[in-house]
């Protein structure tokens, strides 16, 4: 049947997804198990209370026994505790954490999407006016900068001008109040992190469109005495979607891996700002289980974007 | 005789580009009659084609329409507001392409597309205008014509492309149908069979079609009368049995003759038409075929010749004609049509002045 196809194919992209994951966190379990220093070298302790530590949290076995321990764990979902914060569980923190991320980074998404294609559109069915060199200007001006640099630029306004203007009554309060952001919180994140990337769709979403309005089919839309809004948005804008989703792939990951230095400047309680800390803190479970769940949200987003491609193409089946 | 469905008056099409002013149509008049098909031809960019789009409203970028009257039912469509003749287009006046591949929507159902201007009109809710898209396209001979509906135009051959384009055209009835070279890209069994459906219907309809074209076979096989454009310009037009039997123009006559035949016991040089289409930035003065012409005199290189009557319903823009070429030139036993071969006529009479 129609189904058969594509749930095979998401079945295969899943286990390869499975064996993906399995090897980043084998590869990095490894690398930073061979790092020299260990989790406590910043306590200053002397050796036999450093090899105590060791033997309680059982790093004083052979690695292989140690990664054993790991693999069994992880095909239980369980990635072990923290060093660091004694007795907490890495599996739900990286998970809270991931859903934080995710929230932030969806919003993102949407930003660079719509925003992309909304000023792409325009900017192609306005080309050559004011408003096209203005679109196109800005979207130079978007990819050119690096998320950094818009996201300190943005906490410069709203953090610090608008605090003054409005003697303190709206302003960004950097870090979170719960556990996850609300919408005026995770917005200016979000913005500064799909901002860049808005302005790739947006380029190229307005070639894609410069393009699709000159072919044969867009002629014949006209000619069936279609309003030039359906012409648009019924007969071109679709066409014109298929090259932007064929750079959603690495856009997302862009974003996933953009999410790093936004929740750092933004102080969001996220996989990006742990990923930070805990190789800082040499909180060897930790570091393995944020990159466990990078590649599996990366795996993931990447699939969802395949799923993308035969809704709006029809030419496309799996 | 009643009043001519379309009426197209001194029509001039102009696209400005950077290089300059590209004369496309210079004009162009001619009537199309209710229920009767005529063909335009020409070679590529004689502004066959520009003519049609111009009927439809559609002419692309750098171009337009910078003078003439185009009157379909009376009502001159160049002085319509924008929403008025785009609520004449599709309905009274269809159009249908060369490619039907390109000239399909890839990513909507073919069903949908050809129910579309039944919904751009009015004229129908979705469902029934789905419903009527079937009816349409069984009219138009489709196969299992309620399961090409359903299917994207990817999945189906060049030939039922076409049907479905046509199957489109006629969705509101239209009194005029416009097709351009609408069998070129197919091959030639499907050709016949598009051709001949546009016979049955326009029979059965009694839709006006106006068929554009470069192949002479197409128009004999079709159309009542026929219009002969070259670099812009009509140069002859009359019924399909007087420009076949008795061309006046010499581009027609070369253009006839240029047809290889089958017919022949011996085999036969490809002949073909000395030269190049002129440059419609700077058209050449005079006739603008002079410069190709083995009959050419002397007026040819400076005055536009009319286009008037040479023999009851057709016209030729000349000042020789072939009958004069045939009694003085010998232009049936001619071998060589270089330009002013027959005429003796080989070089400007004066200069030219260009640009």
């Amino acid at each position: 049947m129609r189904w058969r196809g594509t749930l095979l194919y998401i079945g295969q992209r899943l286990l390869l997804i499975v064996f993906t994951v399995l090897a980043v966190s084998s590869i990095v379990f490894i690398g930073i198990h061979r790092l020299p220093g260990s989790v406590f070298v910043s306590e200053r302790l002397r050796a036999s209370q450093m090899q105590a530590l060791l033997h309680q949290y059982g790093l004083d076995r052979p690695l292989w026994e140690q990664y054993r321990d790991f693999l069994l764990g992880l095909l239980h979902g369980d990635l072990g505790i923290s060093y660091v914060n004694q007795g907490v569980r890495i599996s739900p923190l990286v998970g809270r954490e991931a859903l934080v991320s995710a929230e932030v980074g969806a919003l993102a998404l949407l930003f660079t999407i719509g925003l992309g294609m909304l000023l792409g559109v325009l900017a192609a069915i306005r080309q050559n006016t004011w408003l096209d060199y203005l679109f196109t200007s800005t979207a130079v001006v978007g990819y050119s900068m690096p998320n950094f640099v818009v996201a300190t630029f943005l906490l410069l306004v709203f953090a610090v001008f608008l605090q003054r203007a409005t003697g303190g009554m709206l302003y960004y309060q950097i870090g979170w109040t719960g556990t996850f952001g609300s919408l005026g919180e995770i917005s200016i994140p979000a913005f500064a992190l799909g901002f860049p990337y808005a302005s790739v769709v947006a380029r190229l979403t307005r070639a894609s469109m410069l393009e699709v309005i000159r072919q044969d089919y867009i002629r014949t839309a006209r000619a069936k005495g279609l309003p030039e809004q359906l012409v648009i948005v019924r007969h071109a804008l679709r066409n014109a979607l298929i090259p932007v989703i064929t750079i959603l792939g690495p856009l997302v990951i862009g974003i996933l891996t953009g999410s790093v230095v936004i929740e750092n400047i933004f102080g969001i309680p996220g996989l990006g700002k742990e990923f930070v800390q805990s190789i800082l803190n040499r909180d060897y479970n930790i570091v393995v289980g944020v990159f466990t769940m990078y590649a599996a949200l990366v795996g993931i987003a990447n699939l969802l974007v395949d799923l993308l491609y035969p809704l709006v193409d029809p030419r496309i089946r799996y | 005789m009643s009043p001519p469905l379309l009426e197209v008056r001194d029509l001039r099409i102009r696209f400005f580009t950077e290089d300059g002013e590209v004369r496309a149509v210079e004009g162009v008049s001619f009537d199309l009659q209710e229920g009767e098909i005529l063909g335009i031809v020409g070679e590529s960019g004689c502004g066959k084609s520009m003519t049609a789009l111009s009927i439809m409203g559609l002419v692309p970028e750098p171009g337009r329409v910078t003078g003439g009257e185009i009157r379909f039912k009376g009502r001159d469509l160049l002085s319509m507001a924008p929403d008025e003749v785009r609520d004449i287009r599709g309905k009274d006046i269809a159009m249908i392409f060369q490619d039907p591949l390109s000239s399909l929507n890839p990513v909507l159902k073919t069903g949908f597309q050809v129910a579309e201007p039944m919904l751009a009109h009015q004229r129908a809710d979705k469902r029934r205008a789905l419903a009527r898209a079937v009816d349409l396209l069984r009219q138009v001979r489709v196969p299992a014509a309620e399961q090409r509906a359903r299917d994207y135009p990817f999945q189906l051959s060049g030939g039922m492309r076409q049907r479905a384009m046509i199957a489109m055209g006629l969705a509101n009835a239209p009194s005029m149908l416009i097709a351009d070279e609408p069998t070129t890209a197919l091959d030639v069994t499907v050709q016949a069979q598009i051709l001949d459906l546009l016979r049955t219907l326009n029979r059965e309809t009694r839709t006006a079609i106006v068929l554009i074209t470069h192949n002479l076979a197409v128009v004999a096989g079709l159309c009542s009368r026929v219009i002969v454009m070259y670099a812009g310009q009509i140069v002859e037009e009359g019924s399909v049995f007087d420009l076949f039997e008795r061309p006046q123009h010499p581009y027609t006559w070369l253009l006839l003759r240029s047809v290889p035949r089958l017919d022949r016991t011996r085999p036969e040089r490809l002949r073909s038409i000395e030269g190049l289409p002129p440059d419609l930035i700077a058209p050449p003065p005079g006739c603008r075929f002079h410069p190709r012409c083995p009959f050419r005199i002397e007026p040819c290189f400076t005055e536009p010749p009319p286009l008037q009557e040479v023999g009851p319903g057709q016209r030729a823009a000349c000042w020789v004609t072939m009958r004069r070429a045939h009694e003085e030139m010998g232009a049936a036993t001619l071998l060589d049509v270089r330009p002013g071969a027959g005429s003796g006529v080989h070089g400007p009479i004066r200069e030219p002045h260009r640009g």
